[in-house]
Order: C-alpha cells, then structure tokens, then sequence
C-alpha cells in the first residue's frame, strides 16, 4: 500500500484489535471479569472496536490471566507463539504480574514476564472491568505503534 | 472499445467488485450495529467491518507447516472472486442488466456454491482437527439448504418460464411483483429460512462457530488470507440478497433513485431476516439444522414448485 | 414470540452502556481500590503484615526509622490490614484506575517511613509513637501529646505517670 501515507493505513487499522484470552492456570475470576467486559451491555468493548476472537491467529490483544502454573506452562509459551505479530500483551489481574496470592507456591512458574513479555498490567483481584477497558485502551495505544 | 470494457468494469467496479464490497460491508456494519442496539448496546461505529479489513490487511499471514499451501492460499482468492463474477451476475431493477455472456440464473447458482466450497476446502487444507470439523459441518448444512434453494429459484423459473434472471425482473416489471403471488409465498418463507444459512448467521452460524469449533476452517487463517474471506462473506451477503430481491421484488424506479431503492430494500431484508433473527436465537446443532431444512423450507419450496408446475 | 416485544422494547430504551471510557465511570461508594498510608498514625505493630493474604506489605528497619512497603501488584485488595490495623492508619481508597505500561512495574507501591527520633529523655534512637495510639491512649494535649512525641518507651513510662498525676492535682485542686 504505498500509495497512501502509512500513518492514514496505520490510524485506521488501529481501530479494530481483536482481543484473545489466555487463561495461564488462573481461579477464573478475572476470566469471568474478562467475559463481563466483553459480553453484557454495560461495559460494551465493541464501541473501541474489539471484539474477543475464537482463534489465536486472529488476535491483536492477548489478555493473559493466572500466574503461570507447571502444568499450562509448555501450553501457554506454545500458544503465545501462534499469535502473529504485531501483538500487546496485557497482564489481567496480579497473578501474571506477580503470582498473586499463589506467589510462593510449587506449582506456580512465577511472573509471567519471566517467559513472555508483557506491555500493560492491570493490577486486581479481580480489576474491575473498566480498569480492564482501561487497560485494554492503553493497550491498543501501545499496539498504534506497533502496527 | 468501450463495450469491451464494459463486462470487466460490471465484474470489478459496478455491481460486482468494489460496489458489493463496500455495499456487503456497509451492510454488515449496519446489522452489528442494529444487533448491538437491540442488546442495549452501543455497537461498533457503521464503517467497522472497513477497518476490520484494514487492519487484517496490515497483518501477515502465517501458513501452518502441516497445511497444503496452494490449496490454503488459493481457496480465499477463489472464492472471493467467484463472488465479484456473480455479484455481475444479479440484475438490479432498471439500473444494470447483466450482460447476457456472463450466464444466467444456473451460471448463479453454481457461483453461489463456490465460497461454500472454499470455506470447506480451506478447513480441510488446514490441516488442523478443528479445521476438519468445520469442514464436514458446512457439508452438511450445504447439503441441506441447498435443496430448497434449488426448488425456491426452479419455483420462479417455471412461473417465469425462463432461467434468465433479466427475463424474470422483465416479467415481474409487466405481471407484478412476485411477492404478491400466492403461489410463490412458501417460496418466500423457504428462501428466508435459506438465507441467513447461506450467509452463516446464527442460528446456521455452525461451521464457523467460535465457542464450539475454534472458527472452524478460518481458525488457522490470518492477515490478507482472513481478510479475503470476510471480503468473500460481504460480497456473498450482496450477491444473495440482491438474487433474493430478483426473485421476489424487483419493482422500483430507474436511475440513481432505483439504486437507492435497491439499497434500502437489501438493508429492510438484512434487518429484519438476519439481525432479528441473530439476536433473538442461539445457534442449532448441525444434525438439528440439518432435519431442519429437510424438514419446513424443503416442504415449502416443493410446494410452490409443484403449484407453480401445475399452472404453467 | 416474547422476545420479539423484548428486543423492541429494548431498542425503544436505547444503550444502557456506561460511558467509560469516553466518560466517567461510576464507584461504588467503599470500593477497595489503591492503599494509602498513614505514618504520622502508625505505631509500627505489623499487624497489617502478619494478616497480609499475598504478602504484599514489607516492614524493613533502616537506619532512619521503620520503612513500610506496600507493592500494589501484589496486593488482592481484601482490606484484611484496613480491618486489622488497631490505629486506621492503612486505608483503601476507591481509586481502581491502577492500570499501567510495564515499565512501570516496580513503580506501584505505597511507601511510607515511621522515623527515628533521638529520645528527649535519654538520648536514644527510638521510633517515635504513633499519634493515634497516644490520643487513644493518654487523651493528650497537643503539647502533652508533643511532649511525649519525642521520648522511648522507657521515659514515656515516666512522663504519662507523670502528666496523670498532674491532672489528678489539677483535677482534685479545682474541686477544692
């Protein structure tokens, strides 16, 4: 597409990033937070133009929750690896920042940004939904200079 | 020179080609939206199915290494463009008639079959389990609708008496509308029953369904190849909406103000067949979907058919 | 045929989206959302990080005094220490807008320093005591209360002894 300035192409395809789940070994709240956001009239994500997609391949904005536990972990880095570029992850909830609650424990492979990286973090137990749209709109900035 | 150009300008710019692209788009946009606000939800701005293009444009595509290649690539191109030759295929009411060379209804009905075709071929072509289900499923479900859409448009015909889509928009311009025909009404019903299948709307949405089979045969697709399958789908929703139209009600002015009817016609039946229905319904099992068309819209279309046959 | 009257009903209605975040964002009056700390109120009990679920406050003693640390990604907002804390001097505000960019990571904690003070009495490097704790405890005045301020525990003990057998006095001699 040469003949268009690319900041135009890049503004106009910075409004439809399309969101994708991960759920990295988490106790489902902030997975249950997350289909809050996207599913009931409240907190409608489709007005920024996402929407959650059933494939990795077709997914801009990878929202990761749980902290990284032994037996998901091979999975998660496999599937991470499925998602085509350019991609912002964003860290849902405080077990992917951190570990949570379940920091110290055997099963849990530590912060997710151990194997992943990680380029916004919504802190919560669960975040409240608009700070996961908060999150996810500073997201979409960052992913604006990526495209 | 001009009249050599003319059957590639219908196919790539009017009717086929970029019109039905940006009017299939427009058209999609507008039923998210109308389905967002009847959820009591803002909805996504007219043009997004635009920037979902935009974007998927910008991406790259990734080809699995268990895929076929050509078979993966080729399957979007072909269909997308299989849709843009029959989007110059259907006759818009006293604005443009299609050329007599390109083919008529039948030369339709098979081009009509071909992004199913692609869709299954591209899940195949995959290479993943999830692609192969989408595969047999959208077998399935065309194997069931397209009987009655078979016995719907053989129902006009012999009404007709002709296979030609411009000879059955001239007959209903001097005989009336065939929507006020009671012969033809079940017809009608087969062919909304019909359409949001084709189009894969809920509660037909089951080869591509997100929840159940990961997208089915687009699970795999991403950037351009994506891109060209929802440039096939939004082409594929003019092309069937505009045949429906040619069937059933295509009356209306001429010139610019015929377009706009045209237009607004296609949008009528997209709210009410398509949106309502989507928003009101979940999706069906393929086996229900399946006894579903063999059940009601095949009874119907049969019924006009024979009616039709008899009186002719 | 009922939902044809619900979907019709609702378009009448219009969006029920909130406006965030285009707009403001109701909350909930007592949302537990970022932490604040009071040093000046705490008298240094860690009360609040014995009962911490994730183990997200520090107690550190520095050369200065009693260094609090709090790390908000790591907190689970459960208000067990705002519960807990015998003199409220750790809270939860309702600010949720906790969202930020990685780079930030290590940036989201509540700090806060209970200092040394060097014992009026006996010269001693001791924390001071916390305001809350010596209002509760001894009703001062505020030159009481700055008097005892400054002092250890040991020659606290003295001066409160102190100041309560001054009030008795003045207490005993205005009745008199």
């Amino acid at each position: 597409m040469g003949f268009m300035p690319k900041d135009i192409i890049k503004g106009i395809a910075a409004r439809s990033p399309w969101l994708y789940r991960i759920n990295a070994g988490s106790c489902n709240g902030c997975d249950v937070e997350l289909a809050t956001t996207a599913c009931i009239p409240r907190y409608d994500v489709e007005r920024l133009g996402c929407q959650y997609c059933g494939s990795p391949r077709h997914a801009d904005i990878v929202l990761i929750t749980g902290p990284l536990t032994a037996r998901v972990k091979d999975k998660v880095l496999r599937l991470y690896e499925e998602i085509p570029d350019p991609k912002v992850t964003v860290a849902v909830g405080i077990c992917p920042i951190s570990g949570g609650v379940f920091r110290e424990s055997y099963a849990v492979c530590g912060p997710i940004d151990k194997y992943i990286p990680v380029d916004v973090n919504v802190p919560g137990c669960p975040p409240r939904p608009q700070a996961i749209l908060e999150g996810i709109a500073q997201a979409i900035e960052i992913w604006k200079t990526r495209l | 020179m001009l009249e050599y150009l003319a059957l590639p300008l219908a196919v790539l710019l009017f009717p086929g080609g970029l019109f039905a692209l940006a009017f299939g788009l427009v058209l999609k946009g507008a039923d998210r939206r109308v389905a967002a606000r009847l959820q009591r939800r803002v909805g996504p701005p007219l043009l997004q199915p635009v920037f979902d293009l935009v974007k998927l444009a910008a991406k790259r595509t990734m080809v699995p290494d268990v895929a076929f290649r050509p078979v993966f690539l080729g399957a979007p191109i072909i269909g997308t463009v299989a849709m843009m030759l029959a989007a110059a295929l259907v006759p818009i009411a006293g604005v443009y008639a299609p050329d007599p060379r390109l083919g008529d209804l039948l030369v339709l009905l098979y081009l009509l079959a071909v992004p199913a075709v692609a869709m299954m071929v591209a899940g195949s072509a995959s290479g993943s389990p999830f692609g192969a289900i989408g595969f047999s499923r959208e077998m399935v479900l065309m194997l069931a609708y397209e009987g009655p859409l078979l016995l719907v448009v053989g129902a006009v015909a012999v009404k007709t008496g002709s296979f030609s889509l411009t000879d059955i928009v001239a007959y209903q311009q001097t005989h009336g509308a065939n929507l006020l025909d009671p012969v033809l009404w079940p017809a009608l019903v087969a062919f909304m029953a019909f359409f949001p299948a084709n189009l894969g709307v809920a509660p037909f949405d089951i080869p591509e369904a997100e929840t159940e089979v990961l997208e089915g045969p687009l699970l795999e697709y991403s950037g351009p190849a994506l891109g060209l399958f929802k440039m096939m789908s939004a082409v594929k929703a003019v092309v069937v909406l505009g045949l429906g139209i040619a069937l059933f009600l295509p009356t209306g002015p001429e010139g610019a103000l015929g377009l706009l009817v045209h237009a607004a016609k296609m949008l009528v039946l997209v709210l009410a067949g398509m949106t309502l229905l989507r928003t009101s319904v979940g999706r069906m099992r393929i086996d229900q979907a399946f006894a579903f068309f063999l059940k009601w819209p095949l009874a119907l279309a049969a019924a006009s058919f024979a009616v039709a046959l008899a009186f002719a | 045929m009922n939902f044809l009257g619900i979907l019709m009903r609702n378009l009448a209605q219009g969006p029920s989206t909130e406006a965030f975040p285009f707009g403001e964002a109701t909350t909930p009056k007592g949302l537990r959302g970022r932490v604040h700390f009071d040093a000046a109120a705490c008298m240094g009990c860690r009360l609040c990080e014995q009962v911490c679920a994730p183990g997200a406050i520090r107690f550190e003693k520095r050369k200065e005094g009693l260094g609090f640390l709090l790390w908000h990604n790591s907190c689970c907002f459960c208000g067990l220490c705002q519960h807990c804390c015998p003199v409220d001097a750790i809270a939860l505000t309702e600010d949720w807008h906790l969202a930020h960019p990685e780079s930030e990571k290590f940036a989201m904690v509540e700090e806060g320093l209970l200092p040394n003070v060097a014992c009026a009495g006996c010269g001693k490097e001791t924390l001071s005591i916390g305001v809350n704790v010596a209002t509760l405890a001894f009703q001062p005045t505020a030159e009481e209360l700055a008097q005892l301020h400054a002092l250890c525990p040991a020659c606290r003990r003295k001066a409160s002894a102190a100041m309560q057998a001054a009030r008795k006095d003045a207490g005993t001699g205005g009745q008199s």
